[in-house]
């Protein structure tokens, strides 16, 4: 919203535009109804839960009170506050890796496969039309301590029949490695968006100006195509703080993720009150972070308009 | 929480909550109704009822004659030949807490929870008390369980399936010597090798009984505590945690990533049935056993529905069919050993023995007081 009012001459605000011109601001009203209806009211249902002005819980007054705030933030030792900074590590992490493994292929795709890069993108895309749960359990085959990996292992000698490499799966590793599968396609997409529609003349004129292949693309290339990899590391980065599904599928005991707690509040517990408390913060966060990078997210990606 | 699954069911319903709506829609003419019942007070006649029937059910429990009901389950037959399976609506569940909550958001005819949970129900307003005189084959019931089943003097649950869990354990593997009780599940020799079920009452539970607790579902806080730092001492040695018996627990158990589970006695069925070296640990603790029934709807219109329903589960060849088919035990003691087909899991399992869940050797689950202190303390051990 900052965006389109600051983009506008007219000083009347956003509403006074919406008045101002009937014939097209009222074309909005089903949309931001809807979107009121649907992510607005429930955020705000989340938030009398998480200050107990809402309650799942019979016969438990609901009056305001920040009790479950207060246990949940520092000062003061608590597990899940642990358990969001674990999370937020990995995240983290996955992220830069997606984003480093997905440049040189967006790079492929957009400099040298030509004419095949559009069969590639497709197959590069194929596994998403499979849930998302049949491929972390499709990695739970490859990864378990009779999977294909290590049978493979015990074929070949290299390790002793039965004597899996127990770091495999129930692991940070799995964990990460599920998640850093599961991102890289499409981390490759805004890269190479930008990439492809970038002006190639740039690139000709720097190797007139004598820039060898790795000065263009480092003062070049790289730069040009940084708004797509801020919006690839948003990409990954936003949707990952939430994970559930990995860690518990691949995970240990020990590494389960910051949404693995709020899910079991919901689902596992009654107590949806402190589930909300941690929901509200995880929303709070992703906000924090969409604002943070949001100045590099270009609506347009292909102007790369946003320089580093 | 206690019976998560124990029938085939995809990992993804579990993760999901598995909240799928599935009409029982068999080939059935529709509801038939039919003169003949008890007209009450303030029940309407049975032919002046809807005759259907929202039932809150496990996967696998569906009446037999339902398309939903692929393993052959004869329980339920006599109600589907009679009224049709048209009228049979299923909204699966898979662990007791998610079944509260479920009930408390839809109105069901019909609840098929575990006997710990009966005083939620009843709390919560969404249940009414059965007219045994309406279930011809009550009479048949283990007195020991229907008693567990009243609350106020009235009968709000009649049982019908139950079983035990403890240790399932590889008997190759683990050193007799070490293999007493619970406290097996805290041996740092088998590190790695272990599997907890992620359950928050069973888990604590164990706890309770490794710690010699007097009572292990009336914990006081200072002893939930101590449970939670024992949990929390334990869950370096598991593996993983498991959530399905059967996606994830029973195949690392075949596999051999894991020696020692927390398992019902399915677990121990197949294992066998793999040819594994496998044994049912009887903990000096005892084992832990649990009860499951069905509820009536307090706001039913299909009342008498309703009770022709479950006497159609309780009818005594449904019973043997039940023993017969999963290896559980049921609430009928007009069902003999001699009804079970394999006599030495009977033996093993108590099969067919109403004296069964009487003894010292096994714990009942029962209602916690404190389950929401509970389950927050499980959620910090998760995270912990």
């Amino acid at each position: 919203m900052a965006v389109a009012s600051s983009a506008s001459p007219q000083r009347a605000g956003l509403f006074g535009r919406l008045f101002s011109a009937p014939g097209r601001g009222w074309l909005t009203l089903p949309v931001i109804c809807f979107l009121l209806a649907v992510f607005v009211f429930p955020l705000v249902l989340i938030g009398l839960y998480s200050v107990n002005l809402l309650t799942n819980l019979f016969g438990v007054p609901t009056n305001f009170s920040l009790v479950n705030w207060e246990s949940f933030l520092p000062p003061g030792d608590n597990v899940f506050w642990d358990r969001f900074k674990i999370s937020m590590v990995i995240t983290l992490l996955v992220s830069v890796m997606a984003v480093v493994a997905a440049y040189p292929l967006a790079y492929f795709l957009a400099f040298v496969a030509r004419k095949r890069r559009y069969t590639l993108l497709l197959l590069i895309l194929a596994p998403f039309f499979t849930s998302y749960l049949l491929r972390v359990i499709a990695w739970k085959v490859i990864l378990a301590n009779n999977g294909v990996i290590n049978s493979a292992l015990w074929e070949l000698g290299i390790r002793e029949q039965g004597d899996g490499i127990q770091w495999l799966i129930y692991s940070w590793f799995a964990v990460a490695l599920v998640l850093f599968y599961s991102w890289v396609p499409f981390v490759a997409l805004p890269i190479y968006v930008v990439l492809e529609n970038m002006d190639r003349r740039l690139l000709e004129a720097a190797q007139d100006l004598g820039a060898g292949r790795l000065r263009t693309f480092f003062r070049v290339t790289l730069p040009l195509s940084l708004p797509g990899v801020i919006a690839a590391f948003v990409f990954v980065l936003i949707p990952t703080t939430g994970e559930f599904i990995a860690p518990l599928l691949v995970g240990g005991p020990d590494n389960s993720m910051f949404g693995n707690s709020i899910q079991a509040f919901f689902s596992e517990t009654p107590n949806w009150n402190y589930g909300a408390v941690l929901a509200v913060w995880l929303i709070a966060i992703v906000i924090v972070l969409v604002l943070l990078f949001g100045r590099f997210l270009s609506t347009d990606l292909r102007q790369g308009r946003a320089t580093a | 929480m206690e019976r998560m699954d124990r029938r085939k069911f995809l990992a993804s319903s579990a993760v999901f909550g598995g909240g799928v709506l599935l009409a029982g829609c068999g080939g059935g003419a529709g509801s038939q109704p039919s003169a003949g019942g008890t007209p009450t007070e303030t029940h309407p006649p049975i032919g002046q009822e809807p005759g259907t029937l929202n039932i809150l059910e496990w996967p696998g429990y569906e009446a037999g004659g339902t398309k939903a009901q692929t393993y052959g389950m004869l329980a339920g037959t006599n109600y589907t030949d009679e009224f049709g399976a048209d009228g049979l609506k299923y909204t699966y569940i898979v662990n007791d807490t998610q079944a509260v909550n479920k009930a408390r958001q839809t109105e069901f005819d019909l609840m098929h929870p575990c006997i710990e949970n009966v005083q939620d129900y009843v709390n919560s307003g969404l249940v009414q008390p059965w007219d045994t005189s309406l279930l011809p084959s009550f009479k048949n019931l283990n007195p020991a369980l229907t008693e567990r089943g009243m609350v106020d003097g009235k009968q709000y649950f009649v049982p019908w399936d139950w079983g035990y869990a403890s240790i399932l354990y590889r008997t190759d593997m683990v050193d007799a010597a070490d293999a007493t009780g619970w406290e097996l599940f805290w041996n740092e020799k088998y590190k790695g090798r272990i599997s907890m079920w992620d359950g928050a009452q069973s888990n604590f539970e164990v706890a309770a009984l490794k710690l010699g607790f007097p009572e292990m579902d009336n914990q006081t806080s200072d002893q939930v505590q101590q449970s939670k730092e024992a949990l929390i001492e334990q869950k370096p040695l598991n593996k993983f945690y498991w959530k399905s018996t059967y996606s994830d627990m029973q195949p690392a158990f075949k596999a051999g990533d894991i020696w020692i589970a927390y398992s019902w006695q399915d677990g121990y069925v197949n294992m066998k049935a793999e040819g594994l070296a496998v044994d049912f640990m009887q903990p000096s603790q005892g084992k832990l056993g649990w009860v499951c029934g069905f509820m009536l709807g307090a706001k039913t219109k299909s009342y008498h529905h309703a009770h022709k329903y479950v006497e159609s589960f309780l009818d005594h060849e449904a019973c043997v069919d039940l023993v017969n088919l999963f290896y559980y035990g049921s609430a009928d003691t007009t069902v003999q050993p001699s009804d079970v087909e394999n006599k030495a899991l009977a033996k093993k399992l108590n099969i067919g023995d109403p004296e069964a869940l009487n003894g010292d050797d096994v714990n009942i689950q029962s209602w916690m007081p404190n389950e929401d202190e509970v389950a927050l303390a499980w959620q910090e051990v998760s995270a912990a």
